[in-house]
């Protein structure tokens, strides 16, 4: 199977190991990932808010490139994933003229709902060598991947249920709490720390009461917010997985506390507890 | 013992007589203009509340959601551009989701924000505005994001840094980005896209130039 691959701004920087990750968890499914040609941001939160022309023209070159290449898009960032479809479809309801003939006629898939199909969780059994049973898991959406409803396509937006899938089919077990989609703060901590903090935090506490060992989430951002927020914080800390990371684990008999270097929250104690590294 | 202490407040200082605001001037002009811009159903809502109930930050807002599609019904319109809810929004969508008259509430806001940016009114939440124009300042030189070279640009703005140092909170951001080079997350120089040329076109077209 072939996909053109749109990795998104973080993927370069703050979010290498995600990107590590899809590599060794794409190769090791047999889907060949192609990197759209010269592809350049989104646009983001900041196109929208100050110019919402620029958010549809923005991804809108993206699309183009992908379609010259005729694969269907995969995208491992929820914002992305979300700009591409809000793109896609204002160009194809006719609100505005892009400098480029887009179509629209490619399928954008966010990663995690494209590997928690029925037939994709199928062959993900089927290449887990190590259980990762013990592990206790909640599992993070955040905002961009599910909401509005009529832009990402997902019925469940109240309680998603793809990255549970996943992290079931690696053994690990799944905690259900209420906080699945609720807002990170995303980069509102950069300019306003207090509003930021306040956002991560309730959910850290949440997920703690909840009784989680670790966080699984898909998209760089909340990854980081997440992550970083825990740095000199007294209390028990919560590692933040990307849910690639943890299917690679699975996916190789022994594991390496490299892959988990550029976190902040150290996971290697707890997958040793677990001897799952 | 509390509710007469409070009496006596209120008695003692009676309250200025409320000076009563008007429906905007300009009639329903704003709400149509900004109803067929969106294409969102302003005049459907009915002051549920729900959509402030669901706000993540409507703690932080001067102007709650429910309250700001009210303006938006009574047309005041400096109002909305002057207050921080436009910033403070995060997009997180949970007012649209959860509207059962589907009026799309996070669309108006940004909406609004749009508005504001190309208006002559100072931000109330200067340093939110100074942090997206940024962001499409480096998108345009680089055609990809860089968050070392987003930074760098966002601390060399009027006022930021200094704000930073005041508050005290820029030795501890030194120290994070410097953590964030040591593990590798923070890269200096990264790949530009080749689309910077086809990036710069689109603004000068979306600017109503012709290329």
């Amino acid at each position: 199977m072939k996909l053109s691959f749109y990795p998104g701004c973080s993927l370069e920087g703050m979010a290498v190991d995600y990107a590590r990750s899809i590599d060794a968890v794409f190769q090791a499914l047999d889907i060949d990932l192609v990197e759209i040609d010269d592809w350049s941001c989104c646009g983001a939160t900041a196109a929208h808010s100050l110019s919402e022309a620029m958010s549809v023209i923005l991804p809108a070159r993206n699309l183009f490139a992908a379609e010259q290449m005729g694969l269907d898009i995969v995208s491992p960032c929820a914002n992305c994933f979300n700009r591409l479809r809000f793109s896609q479809q204002m160009i194809q309801k006719g609100v505005l003229d892009v400098p480029w003939p887009v179509t629209g006629d490619l399928k954008v898939h966010d990663m995690t709902r494209f590997l928690a199909d029925p037939a994709m969780i199928k062959q993900i059994k089927k290449r887990v060598l190590k259980s990762l049973k013990g592990l206790k898991l909640v599992c993070y959406y955040g905002c961009q991947m599910v909401r509005p409803p009529r832009i990402t396509g997902y019925a469940d937006y109240e309680n998603p249920q793809t990255l549970d899938r996943i992290a079931a089919a690696t053994g690990a077990q799944v905690i259900d709490w209420s906080y699945k989609a609720t807002c990170c703060g995303a980069s509102i901590g950069i300019a306003r720390r207090e509003i930021g903090a306040s956002l991560t935090k309730r959910l850290l506490d949440k997920a703690r009461q909840a009784g989680a060992e670790a966080i699984v989430v898909s998209c760089p951002l909340c990854q980081s917010n997440l992550d970083m927020i825990q740095k000199d914080h007294l209390e028990r800390q919560i590692p933040i997985f990307y849910f690639t990371e943890l299917l690679r684990l699975s996916f190789s008999d022994r594991g390496n506390p490299k892959w988990f270097k550029t976190h902040f929250t150290n996971p290697v104690r707890l997958l040793k507890t677990k001897s799952l590294l | 013992m509390n509710t007469l202490v409070a009496d006596q407040k209120s008695i003692s200082q009676p309250k200025p007589a409320k000076k009563r605001k008007l429906i905007g001037d300009r009639g329903d002009y704003f709400l149509n203009r900004i109803q067929g811009e969106t294409g969102a159903n302003v005049s459907a809502c009915y002051q549920c509340e729900r959509c402030t109930n669901a706000c993540p930050v409507s703690h932080f807002m001067d102007i709650k959601p429910h309250q700001a599609m009210r303006y938006v019904q009574l047309g005041w319109r400096e109002d909305l551009l002057k207050s921080s809810t436009i910033w403070v929004c995060l997009s997180c969508e949970m007012c649209t989701t959860y509207c059962p008259n589907e009026v799309g509430v996070a669309e108006v806001i940004n909406h609004l924000r749009n508005i504001a940016a190309h208006s002559s009114i100072t931000p109330k939440e200067r340093n939110l505005a100074v942090f997206h124009q940024t962001f499409l300042e480096v998108l345009r030189k680089s055609g990809r994001i860089n968050e070392f070279r987003l930074m760098n640009a966002y601390y060399l703005k009027p006022n930021i840094l200094h704000e930073k140092i005041k508050s005290g909170s820029f030795k501890e951001e030194l120290l994070l980005g410097l953590t964030l080079l040591r593990k590798g997350r923070l890269k200096p120089f990264t790949s530009r896209s080749k689309a910077i040329k086809d990036i710069q076109k689109a603004y000068i077209q979306a600017r109503g130039e012709i290329v």
